[in-house]
């Protein structure tokens, strides 16, 4: 929870458009102790002689006092270091695999960024083959790395081959998760922001799914959805609440989730 | 009681045509936007950051490329200006360093072409650049502007008063500066001309600029739902 704070609704909520400035207010905690204010900028925002500057639309958000940055929306993913993406491999290329992950630049997978993997023990992955895996290096003069282990625990972790399924492509604000980004205090914002966030277990959308269906979830940031379930039918249903929720209302989230296990039901019943 | 100075419904030598956009047409491109100012429409879809071919590859900042597609008819050489005039506003606006070695792509579709496709095709880009998530500097916006045979000025000339035009003027203006973004004048002008065309194009952004706001917070506004006020 290390982004959870005080956060000031009114001068931390608001929609801004490139090029709007915003006003550094120190608040008291601040104010109270000596030296230079610190700011932590985030995505979308640019220091221009001690204001900030919004270069993205979005909403500003704020939390711990002193981190900013602009939660908007887009298609594009620009890859960021840490992030969970699914990608698929390209080539083969000696020690290494390319892997598409939907960015301006193919990522690298090593063949040694796997658990157990040895030079001589090494992961048989095809052309065409669809892996769950972390960016481990993501720098705009660099190309991608990826690996497919925890770092911490050198498990595999959830990263690896993914096979059957189906990938479908979401919004990247609906697959990012927000919920560190609330306050505790601010529950009712967390619980409509969850509405976006695929990535975290108690979702809407996930948990209202999983009463009717038993089903297998991989998130990318890189706003990739892999789904398993062991019927197709079951499948295209998730599939199409997916692609359905993306971009609607909060409210209309159950009323979209009910008629598609309805169709569902319809389905099953016929065949 | 007076003669009728404009060729449409518009009363007034200053007055703009209606203007309105939407956003997020196309399904595959990332960012999407069709813009309208009367019945010149334009459809703008921005690819990027992308893919660069080796041969446009900037080894410190992302290529800019833009596509200018007349209503009808091939590409010639005024559609190529059109694309340069564009992209090089466009370029200064965009924080190309942030996306080294990419692309980043503009294609402008003009729908229909009645006057000032210019400063509609630039405004439509600027928008397509906000919807897509790439980082801008600041909100360029163009206005067009023409002087007939007896020097009267004219706002957001149509097709037909652009016919007895002596000069057009475009100018783009930016939302964080005074100073003009760039300008495009054809014809034979005076000095005093010039700058009245400069001060009215000044006075008309502020429109385009409202109008860019009310767009790109309403996208906003629907993404967020109720959290975005809170």
């Amino acid at each position: 929870m290390a982004l959870a704070g005080q956060s000031q609704p009114n001068a931390a909520r608001k929609i801004l458009i490139p090029g709007d400035r915003i006003p550094l207010v120190p608040d008291a905690a601040h104010q109270s102790k000596e030296g230079p204010l610190k700011v932590r900028v985030g995505p979308g925002l640019q220091q221009e002689q001690g204001d900030l500057v919004a270069v993205k639309a979005g909403v500003l958000k704020q939390a711990g006092g002193s981190k900013y940055w602009m939660d908007g929306s887009q298609k594009r993913y620009v890859p960021a270091a840490s992030d969970p993406v699914l990608g698929t491999v390209t080539a083969r290329q000696g020690e290494s695999f390319r892997v598409d992950i939907g960015s301006a630049h193919p990522a690298a997978l090593s063949i040694l960024a796997f658990e157990g993997a040895t030079r001589r023990n090494r992961p048989n992955l095809d052309v065409g083959s669809l892996v769950y895996c972390r960016l481990s290096v993501a720098n705009k003069d660099m190309e991608p790395e990826l690996e497919c282990v925890d770092p911490a625990t050198g498990k595999a972790g959830g990263y690896g081959e993914l096979k059957g399924g189906f990938v479908v492509k979401c919004s990247l604000r609906m697959a990012r998760g927000y919920v560190n980004a609330c306050s505790p205090w601010n529950r009712r914002l967390v619980l409509i922001t969850l509405n976006y966030s695929l990535l975290n277990p108690k979702n809407p959308i996930v948990t209202i799914l999983a009463e009717s269906i038993s089903f297998e979830l991989a998130v990318g940031l890189n706003g990739r959805v892999w789904i398993n379930a062991k019927s197709c039918a079951e499948v295209i249903a998730v599939a199409k609440v997916i692609q359905a929720c993306d971009g609607a209302a909060a409210s209309d989230i159950n009323k979209l989730i009910n008629h598609e296990l309805r169709r569902l039901e319809d389905a099953m019943d016929t065949s | 009681m007076s003669a009728r100075i404009r060729s449409d419904q518009r009363k007034l030598p200053s007055e703009m045509r209606p203007f309105y956009c939407s956003s997020a047409l196309l399904s595959r491109s990332d960012g999407s936007v069709r813009f309208k100012s009367g019945d010149s429409s334009v459809l703008c879809s921005v690819f990027g950051p992308m893919e660069v071919k080796i041969r446009d590859e900037k080894l410190d900042k992302a290529t800019v490329e833009v596509v200018f597609k007349a209503a009808a008819g091939n590409s010639t050489t005024k559609e190529r200006l059109y694309e340069r005039v564009i992209r090089e506003t466009l370029e200064a606006s965009i924080l190309t360093a942030l996306h080294p070695r990419s692309a980043i792509r503009i294609t402008l579709q003009v729908l229909t072409d009645d006057g000032g496709i210019l400063s509609t095709a630039l405004n439509a880009a600027t928008l397509a650049l906000v919807d897509a998530g790439i980082a801008l500097r600041s909100l360029p916006a163009g206005v067009t502007c023409m002087i007939d045979q007896e020097g009267v000025l004219l706002l957001d000339p149509t097709i037909l008063e652009l016919e007895a035009a002596r000069s057009t003027h475009m100018f783009v203006f930016d939302n964080i500066s005074d100073g003009a973004l760039s300008n495009i004048s054809t014809g034979s002008f005076s000095m005093d001309e010039y700058t009245s065309c400069y001060d009215t194009c000044f006075s008309a952004v502020a429109a385009v600029q409202q109008l860019f706001r009310s767009s790109v917070e309403g996208k906003v506004r629907r993404e967020h739902g109720p959290e975005a006020d809170a």
